[in-house]
């Protein structure tokens, strides 16, 4: 009995690692599109942290680099804003009542965004109510709207980035590693970009990336990351991306 | 000590060009508008900061300015003015035992302390701890001191991975296992350091020694209250686990009962705390009896009650008995709401628990009860299924 319960997890440990290569990046909602020019888009104050990886896994969190990212990050979205050709207005910070909605909201947006990666870009884990092919219904429920109460915008952008670059120590541990013939993965760049209707609540986009590219410490790399991030987003012509470099 | 040391050089090397004059030793964190100095500390309070945005606005953090404002007036007279200044006061509506305090001065308190802590002297016991925590940067320690630990092991699962010869892979190994261990014993000592200075900082301000370690008796009773209700084992206390973050509860009130031995009395500040907790106490008591510990709850009224039970913890015992539900614990709780009602006669909620617990019971007398509830509050949001059990 022990055995076989050995059995069926090694099997399981090696068929987890199978679909992850298949795993899907981005979706959005069927139909939906973005004409150029039509919508005013909230974006709300992304969430960026950024350190180096200790040679035993462990996060450090970076002041300078933080604050590097989040300048760059802010500048390249701003030339950005020209390729999703519609208007960008940055949240304010609210304050009261309205800081308590939005609060909730962002930390319903981010349970949302990993559900999703969790179980529709993962096709080999997807629940039953997500299965039917090109399906893509996702929702936070129209009391979202309040969080825009007075701006006029019709759809939220929630962006999310955590760069963790590997130190020199866990660089010399993972050429060691692999002499030992143990993988040893040096650094984590993950980051999600979602975008949701503020009438409906629907989450008409989103565009997760576990291994994303571009060093948000320097203005180039955060205006590739930029593009990575908003790669794929509704109503952005394939020509307006590369004139935003 | 040689980061220290070398701390020191670079902070020598920085004023040499000015005055050659002794580097000056680090400001406390709690100084005004202090900012974080290393790389390290830096980090960690860009990464506090933005947490604490989101604690701020968060929906569990109890907004009751007279209840922050007391707690806060305590931490004060503990601590002194000047080092309460550099702190934020948050009371999170969490119904277990605990207080925790970052490295940037974030002091959270959960709601579930102030059910167990029986005077303002042991409230001021738990805030000095914290306190001491943040004044001695243990936040920062740990993560350099974990930091290090982890890279060694890391480094020991190369080596135990390798084609080294058994001694070697072995030894390697047990290293690797001491420096987990290590993290653990590190924090301990932290914790143990903490006690020290936080007992010193409350003996100072005058409140009674036996608050500290009556906490920790009471801790351990309470613990041992909900493993008997849950039929478990008794935690132990005469010895260590490798992982435990905190020393035992035991030896926490050995040290510090032996810490205040021969001391005299000190304040109390049993009924500030009473009165400051007093509005939301029963919304305190709604979130213990949710945590379905009957144990556990059952012995904490009876500390709060002490030899005189009120209205409200005799209703919420009948609460506690009613949705344990054995048909005996459905006479108990009855019994309860009934010496509620003698003392409060206007608390419609002793009569609805009364009116379920009789019919449930099979006593159709409960149906009087119910129509009391209703009558004393007409609005009541379950008027309709209260109604659909009478006759």
């Amino acid at each position: 009995m022990r055995h076989g319960l050995f059995a069926a997890a090694l099997a399981a440990c090696l068929l987890a690692g199978v679909p992850a290569g298949a795993q899907e990046k981005s979706g959005s909602k069927p139909g939906f599109t973005l004409p150029p020019g039509s919508a005013k888009i909230l974006l709300i104050r992304p969430s960026i942290t950024v350190g180096a990886q200790s040679t035993g896994g462990m996060f450090e969190p970076n002041a300078d680099w933080t604050a590097q990212a989040r300048d760059n990050l802010g500048a390249a979205l701003a030339v950005a804003q020209q390729g999703l050709g519609n208007a960008v207005i940055v949240a304010e910070e609210p304050i009261g009542p309205a800081a308590t909605t939005l609060a909730g909201y962002r930390a319903l947006f981010s349970v949302l965004a990993d559900s999703v990666i969790r179980y529709q870009f993962f096709p080999g884990n997807r629940l039953p109510t997500k299965k039917r092919k090109g399906a893509f219904k996702w929702t936070m429920g129209p009391g979202v709207a309040e969080i825009a109460k007075g701006t006029g915008c019709d759809y939220a952008l929630f962006i999310f980035d955590e760069d963790q670059y590997g130190s020199t120590g866990r660089k010399l541990l993972q050429v060691f590693a692999a002499m030992a013939y143990v993988t040893v993965k040096s650094g984590e760049h993950r980051g999600y970009a979602g975008l949701v209707d503020l009438r409906s609540g629907d989450l008409v986009w989103l565009n997760a990336d576990q291994q994303m590219g571009g060093d948000v410490r320097t203005a180039d790399g955060a205006q590739k990351r930029v593009r990575q991030l908003l790669e794929n987003f509704p109503g952005s012509t394939p020509t307006a991306a590369p004139a935003a470099r | 000590m040689p980061r220290l040391r070398r701390f020191a050089l670079l902070g020598a090397a920085a004023v040499l060009g000015i005055a050659a004059s002794v580097p000056r030793p680090p400001l406390p964190p709690y100084a005004g508008a202090y900012e974080p100095q290393s790389v390290d500390e830096r980090g960690l309070w860009m990464q506090l900061d933005e947490a604490e945005r989101t604690l701020r606005d968060s929906a569990f953090v109890v907004k009751d300015a007279t209840l922050t404002g007391y707690v806060r007036a305590v931490l004060c007279r503990t601590v002194g003015v000047e080092r309460c200044m550099g702190t934020r006061v948050y009371v999170i509506r969490d119904p277990e035992f605990n207080a925790s305090m970052t490295p940037n001065g974030t002091l959270v308190v959960n709601t579930g302390l102030f059910m167990r802590v029986r005077d303002e002297a042991e409230l001021a016991a738990v805030l000095g701890h914290e306190f001491a925590h943040f004044e001695q940067r243990h936040g920062l320690h740990r993560f350099q001191h974990s930091r290090s630990m982890t890279d060694v092991a890391a480094w020991m699962g190369v080596i135990a991975a390798s084609g080294a010869s058994y001694q070697i892979r072995s030894a390697a190994v047990d290293v690797s296992h001491s420096t987990i261990g290590s993290i653990f014993a590190f924090n301990r000592d932290e914790e143990r350091e903490a006690d020290m200075l936080g007992a010193k900082y409350m003996l100072a301000a005058g409140y009674d020694p036996k608050a500290l370690p009556d906490i920790w008796t009471r801790a351990m009773d309470e613990a041992d209250a909900t493993s008997f209700g849950r039929k478990q084992k008794s935690h132990r206390y005469d010895r260590l686990s490798f992982f435990a973050s905190h020393p035992t509860n035991l030896e926490r009130a050995t040290y510090l009962r032996g810490l205040v031995a021969g001391m005299g009395q000190g304040d109390t500040g049993h009924d500030a705390l009473r009165t400051a907790i007093k509005p939301l106490r029963g919304a305190f008591i709604a979130d213990q009896l949710k945590l379905n510990d009957f144990g556990g709850t059952e012995y904490l009224f009876g500390q709060l009650a002490g030899d005189a039970w009120d209205a409200e913890l005799l209703r919420a015992r009948g609460d506690l008995y009613r949705a344990r539900g054995n048909p005996r614990d459905l006479v108990s709780a009855a019994g309860f709401y009934a010496q509620a009602i003698a003392l409060d006669p206007a608390d419609a909620d002793a009569y609805r628990g009364l009116g379920l617990a009789r019919l449930r019971g099979g006593d159709a007398q409960g149906a009087e009860a119910l129509k009391r509830y209703l009558a004393l509050r007409p609005d009541a949001p379950d008027r309709a299924m209260i109604q659909a059990l009478l006759p």
